[in-house]
């Protein structure tokens, strides 16, 4: 049998590998936690939303859906962002597990960025298998609607093809667009910035309920900071204004930055531009509190 | 000495490769560990008095030895083993490995760990555990198969592979431990309490492991509160109170007793011993203690449940 020393000889101080390992570790362990049940009472409530209130309007019976589960599938991510980080770090420091993680050649920035990725898998492919039941669902529902406005028009006799485009586009505006899939990625751009925040709070939490309840308590005064800001920072002008603005700022992510998922309700259309400078955000946001994270993490005595 | 894996017959242990190196790569420093004024105080709370868990300890491990660290519960044997992996900083002082300060991730790269009452992802199979470690450690392929199913063999775990950590017994956990830390076939082994919580059989087939792994040139650096064992398996050993070394040195120098000695005869009659006395009285010596020896308890369960192959199942 071949030395396994021989693949051992050389150190790197950063390995994919190894983030990888740990980050698909991190899936498997969230998954075998159950912790994607989530999907399922997805699912039913998108179904009953889907194939409610037929006495409203065809476009309000849309947006309805579209309301009903965008905001589901806000809610569960952010559940999961939080629960399932605040689980890792704590869990792993009780269990003694990180003596043995770390006790192996694993810098500490790595164990952290492989959990974060972990949980962005999962966040990743939860939200886009939710994606792919909601569009499912969106398509049907605008799909009936539209055979049953042309056999409204068949029975009037007024089933010309100006009329069934018309129909088809008005319809088609308040169904399934592009931009119900941007208004799931700024979903997934919020939840991962909360998924950064948990974990960075984890990094100097002594348990899982603090994490849970801190990381709770700042993805609501996220959802308000700008807010926040207004009423702190209108009481102040010039440099202070700007301090405590870009402190507030910092602290606190401003989670209404990714709140696009009213413009994909409403039907309207979002830009690359606009996506793209969310997606810009976000990053910086995950970037930032990841490397503060570390920072704590690397003075944290095990 | 042949070292016998878990529920594995004799004939098949002795004719099986366990993969490890047989001949060391040789450092240029003949010191496996270095630990050098080691201080390590902890602060805690505004208003209580920072805690000194280790108190200016230094002391070498050479390549290739069984280095015991021996002390009462809190003595801070394991903030010593923590601050060698790099889990924790020491306050004063530093520790090495191989050469390389303990601080720096690339000194794990040569060093297998298993700590006291070890727990693993409760999610994952026994097999999934090794896969995890080993790629953490670097290893692919089939490398890491193969090693993966040698570690599975070596602890007598084959027939748990597949079973979820989560439903291990403690002795299974210890033995699954074992395996993780040496994985990567490393050459420093840092076991803290290996024994605790296994039974006597297992408890002597770790013993036996750590014999096996001395003689492929291993270092061992091992604590553990059974010294009948540790007498049994060190080349030297520290003794640390308090946070101190107190003693350290070769075993036969620290527990000999220079100005005695010690005869045990077999089937010896009455009058040999009746003239063995006399001979003592007549050289103006003593005898301190005669009678018949017994055999330890630890002995007669092995010796009992091998006949009845009353073992733990895996």
């Amino acid at each position: 049998m071949s030395s396994p020393s021989s693949s051992l000889s050389t150190y790197s101080s950063f390995s994919l590998s190894r983030i990888w390992t740990l980050a698909t570790n991190t899936v498997t362990q969230l998954l075998r936690m159950k912790i994607l049940v989530f999907l399922a009472v997805f699912s039913v409530i998108v179904v009953a939303a889907g194939f409610s209130f037929p006495a409203m309007s065809p476009e309000q019976q849309l947006k309805l859906l579209k309301d009903v589960s965008l905001g589901a599938l806000q809610i569960f991510s952010m559940v999961i962002a939080i629960a399932a980080t605040a689980l890792l770090l704590p869990r792993d420091l009780e269990d003694r597990t990180l003596y043995t993680i770390l006790s192996k050649p694993v810098p500490r920035y790595e164990y952290l960025i492989g959990k974060l990725l972990g949980v962005l898998l999962l966040l990743g492919g939860g939200l886009l298998i939710m994606d792919l039941i909601f569009s499912s669902i969106v398509w049907l529902k605008q799909s009936l609607i539209i055979s049953n406005q042309i056999a409204a028009l068949r029975s009037e006799q007024q089933d010309v093809p100006d009329n069934i485009a018309a129909i088809k586009a008005f319809t088609g505006q308040y169904g399934l667009t592009w931009s119900l899939h941007a208004g799931v990625w700024s979903i997934f751009l919020k939840a991962s910035v909360i998924a950064a925040l948990s974990l960075l709070i984890s990094c100097f939490a002594s348990s899982t309920l603090f994490t849970i309840v801190v990381s709770l308590g700042f993805t609501i005064a996220g959802h308000g900071q700008q807010l926040m800001r207004e009423w702190f920072v209108s009481k102040l002008s010039g440099f202070w204004e700007q301090t405590i603005g870009l402190v507030m700022t910092l602290i606190c992510p401003d989670l209404s930055l990714f709140d696009l998922v009213e413009a994909a309700i409403r039907g309207d259309v979002i830009q690359l531009a606009a996506l793209g400078s969310v997606t810009g955000m976000a990053l910086l946001y995950i970037v930032g509190y990841t490397a503060v994270a570390y920072l704590f993490f690397a003075d944290k005595e095990l | 000495m042949t070292f016998r894996p878990w529920g594995m017959s004799k004939g098949l242990a002795s004719s099986n490769n366990f993969g490890f190196i047989t001949s060391m790569e040789t450092n240029n420093s003949n010191a496996a560990v270095e630990v050098s004024s080691l201080t390590k105080v902890f602060k805690s709370g505004m208003r209580k008095t920072p805690l000194v868990a280790v108190r200016d300890v230094s002391f070498t491990v050479k390549t290739g030895e069984v280095y015991g660290l021996i002390g009462p519960n809190g003595c801070g044997k394991s903030t010593t083993m923590k601050i060698m992996l790099g889990l924790l900083k020491p306050t004063v002082g530093s520790a090495s490995i191989f050469g390389q300060s303990s601080e720096a991730v690339g000194s794990r790269q040569n060093v297998g760990f298993l700590p006291e009452n070890p727990y693993f992802y409760k999610h994952l199979t026994g097999r999934e555990t090794l896969h995890f470690y080993g790629r953490l450690c670097g290893l692919a392929g089939s490398e890491l198969k193969d090693r993966t199913e040698t570690m599975l063999k070596l602890t007598g775990l084959q027939n748990a592979a597949t079973r979820r950590v989560g439903g291990y017994s403690k002795g299974m956990l210890q033995r699954i431990g074992l395996a993780q830390a040496l994985i990567h076939d490393p050459r420093l082994l840092i076991l803290d309490e290996p024994t605790a919580g296994v039974d006597p059989v297992g408890s002597r087939t770790i013993r036996d492991l750590i014999f096996e792994l001395k003689q492929r040139g291993i270092t061992i650096v091992v604590t553990s509160h059974l010294l009948e064992q540790m007498q049994e398996v060190c080349d030297r050993v520290g003794i640390m109170s308090n946070g101190r070394m107190v003693r350290e040195g070769k075993i036969e120098d620290l527990i000999s007793v220079e100005n005695q000695t010690e005869i045990i005869l077999e089937d010896a009659p009455d009058e040999l011993i009746r003239e063995i006395r006399q001979l003592v009285d007549k050289h103006h010596s003593r005898v301190v203690t005669l009678g018949k020896p017994r055999t330890t308890l630890e002995r007669l369960f092995i010796e009992s449940t091998a006949q009845t192959d009353d073992r733990e199942a895996p």
